[in-house]
């Protein structure tokens, strides 16, 4: 215990994050003593599960030196043309509606890979050019309607829970078996990152892309991966969204590019690359989640929320990116 | 330059083919009013992106002093020059803000930006507690709508009067060359003395100035302030900045070239309105387009830079021989 307690592990930003955290609750907590119970964690945990998927995505391609816009884009394509093509030709299969949703996600990620790594066009222009027109074609097709007709064995999933608890007044809150899906990604993309030379080519490019190319790391070969993954985990996140939301919405995730650009950065991950954790992510995204869906519970209107979110993402950003500053201009030995 | 006058004339004869309705005066009259919204947001998008930065909060900050306008001129009964005039100063302070933290606290613009787009909406939206504001006096129209002498709108002669201005600025003020430097080589610049804050702060500062003014068109021609108008106009300036042939990593970029490619967007978004596509298709079409320009962009760089790399070891071999 006694090694974990330095003043180095006290101070990392990943603990920042976590003093934070703790704050808020214990704010949240002094108002509503409804917060502190397991109803809460459940719903945290069932907020945050389709988030953390684009996050880590986000993460791994912010190491690397780049930014992805369009993944919201991205994911509202594959989960409304996945469910509109199983609903149209009556196929009705968990298997195909991931295997389907991911491919598209591939495809669209494939599209990234090729504008940033073969063309060389800054990440963030190339995106936003991908999310225009990935979600400006399933606003075509879709007239801007929803589907809220999902295939029967395919809808039955979000009814599949881990476990439940019902509290003290009768209220059942229950876990979804989902909950496995980005706990697991968690541990790849921890594993990917810190244990296999794919994962530290990441870093590298992100530190310095041609030191990189000089270490003998393929540049283009890791780019293109890296952007083809993210666009298949994306369309599994999508599909996911889908079920758990019990409906395919054209443009119900867009603008969520923001939130989690935000959690990833106030995750210690620095948007100039080369810099960033899993652990981090993760509690980045704990903390805007329990931001946005508590700030009723401490009287903050409607109308405020979206001036609170951003006020504490900009405080949160400059933070890190002024101690990331710092890091940088210290003195090296 | 003479490319981009190419592209507009070429749209204008295919529509010509394609619908002779396209032609009519009328047409091109409702153009006139339309394309300067976007087309002076694009001119704040094209210094940022000069000083080798980015402006993602130009629709924010354009539609807060747009409220702020409207308050103001609703609180004082009716004065629409304070209202412009607060306007204004809301724009200059938003600009001020992103230019603090990316020159002084080093903070990359693009997340300067993202996050100061979120904050500036977050502001608007809690002014307007939601719904738009409404009940404007009926002059403050005028702006978007009147023309001079009933030839030239006032918008279109803004938008002139404003490409003028910067490309004077650009090229024949000491500020201009220093942004063209910064822009292509920050550290070079610091070096040989240039004031990278100041340079910094003056560009989102008018950056945020042009985005007011913006605000107070959109304004006069939805005769309302509310805090999601003109979402698709970050990407359409973006792109309108991009084929102008601004150069994305700085340093590089013509006011008449981006004023041109402004017209070019304004005869495409008018050519599907004539041919009755949705406004999905245009975000498509958008989106095409930016991935278009930048690839011939990136391909043409490439042959030239092979060109000149020939041509140096032609140069050499020569160079040997003798």
């Amino acid at each position: 215990m006694g090694r974990f307690l330095t003043r180095k592990n006290l101070t990392r930003n990943e603990m920042l994050v976590v003093y934070i955290i703790a704050a808020l609750s214990l704010m949240i907590g002094a108002v509503n003593s409804a917060f502190f119970s397991m109803g809460t964690v459940i719903d945290t945990a069932r907020s945050m599960l389709v988030t953390v998927i684009f996050a880590l995505c986000e993460m791994a391609i912010i190491i690397s030196g780049g930014i992805d816009v369009s993944f919201p884009a991205i994911a509202c394509f594959s989960l409304y043309s996945t469910i509109a093509f199983m609903n149209a030709y009556h196929i009705d299969s968990v298997a195909f509606a991931f295997f389907f949703s991911g491919f598209l996600g591939l495809l669209w990620g494939a599209l990234n890979a090729i504008l940033i790594a073969k063309f060389r066009i800054p990440a963030l222009i190339a995106t936003l050019g991908t999310s225009s027109l990935a979600s400006g074609a399933i606003l075509v097709i879709s007239g801007g309607k929803e589907i809220s007709m999902i295939p029967p064995s395919v809808d039955a999933l979000s009814q599949q829970f881990l476990f439940s608890v019902t509290n003290a007044s009768g209220v059942k809150s229950s876990l979804t078996v989902f909950i496995l899906l980005p706990a697991a990604l968690c541990l790849l993309f921890h594993f990917v990152l810190r244990h296999t030379m794919f994962g530290r080519g990441i870093y590298a490019i992100g530190g310095d892309a041609d030191a990189a190319r000089i270490e003998g790391f393929n540049v283009f070969r890791t780019q293109c991966i890296l952007y083809m993954a993210a666009g298949l985990i994306i369309g599994i996140a999508a599909i996911t969204h889908a079920i758990l939301m019990r409906n395919a919405n054209p443009s119900n995730l867009m603008g969520s590019e923001m939130m989690v650009i935000a959690a990833v950065v106030i995750g210690g991950t620095r948007i100039t690359g080369g810099h960033g954790s899993v652990v981090g992510t993760v509690l980045g995204v704990l903390l805007i989640t329990l931001v946005s869906n508590n700030l009723i519970m401490l009287n903050v209107p409607n109308y405020w929320q979206t001036f609170a979110v951003g006020l504490i993402i900009v405080i949160g950003t400059s933070i890190t990116s002024l101690r990331a500053k710092r890091i940088a201009l210290s003195p090296k030995i | 330059m003479l490319a981009l006058f190419g592209i507009a004339l070429g749209i204008i004869a295919i529509m010509a083919f394609a619908d002779p309705a396209f032609l009519k005066g009328s047409n091109f009259r409702s153009m006139a009013f339309q394309f300067p919204e976007f087309g002076i947001l694009s001119f704040g998008m094209m210094l940022c992106m000069i000083s080798g930065g980015i402006d993602l909060s130009l629709v924010g900050a354009a539609n807060l002093s747009g409220i702020v306008a409207a308050v103001v001129i609703l609180s004082t009964g009716g004065s629409i020059a304070v209202g412009i005039a607060a306007a204004l100063l809301v724009g200059a302070v938003c600009g001020l803000f992103n230019g603090y933290l990316i020159g002084q606290l080093q903070i990359p613009a693009m997340l300067v930006t993202l996050c100061g787009g979120q904050l500036f909406t977050g502001l608007g939206m809690a002014i307007t507690k939601g719904p738009a504001i409404t009940g404007l006096p009926e002059q403050i129209l005028v702006l978007s709508n009147g023309t001079v002498g009933g030839v030239l709108p006032y918008a279109l002669l803004l938008f002139i009067l404003i490409a003028l201005a910067l490309g004077f600025l650009l090229k024949s003020t000491v500020y201009g060359q220093h942004l063209c430097l910064m822009g292509s080589n920050p550290t070079a610049s610091r070096y040989s003395g240039i004031n990278n804050l100041h340079v910094t702060l003056l560009t989102y500062m008018t950056s945020g100035i042009l985005a007011a003014v913006s605000g107070i068109l959109i304004l006069s021609h939805y005769g309302s302030a509310k805090s999601d108008y003109g979402m698709s106009y970050t990407l359409l300036s973006l792109l309108i900045v991009v084929l102008g042939g601004v150069a994305p990593a700085g340093g590089r970029g013509r006011v008449s070239c981006v004023a041109l490619s402004a017209v070019i967007l304004q005869l495409i978004s008018s050519a599907f309105n004539v041919l009755r596509f949705n406004s999905f298709v245009k975000t498509f079409v958008w989106g095409l387009l930016l991935v278009i320009v930048m690839v011939a962009q990136s391909v043409i760089q490439k042959e030239a830079y092979q060109f000149l790399n020939i041509r140096r070891k032609n140069y050499e071999k020569d160079h040997q021989q003798a």
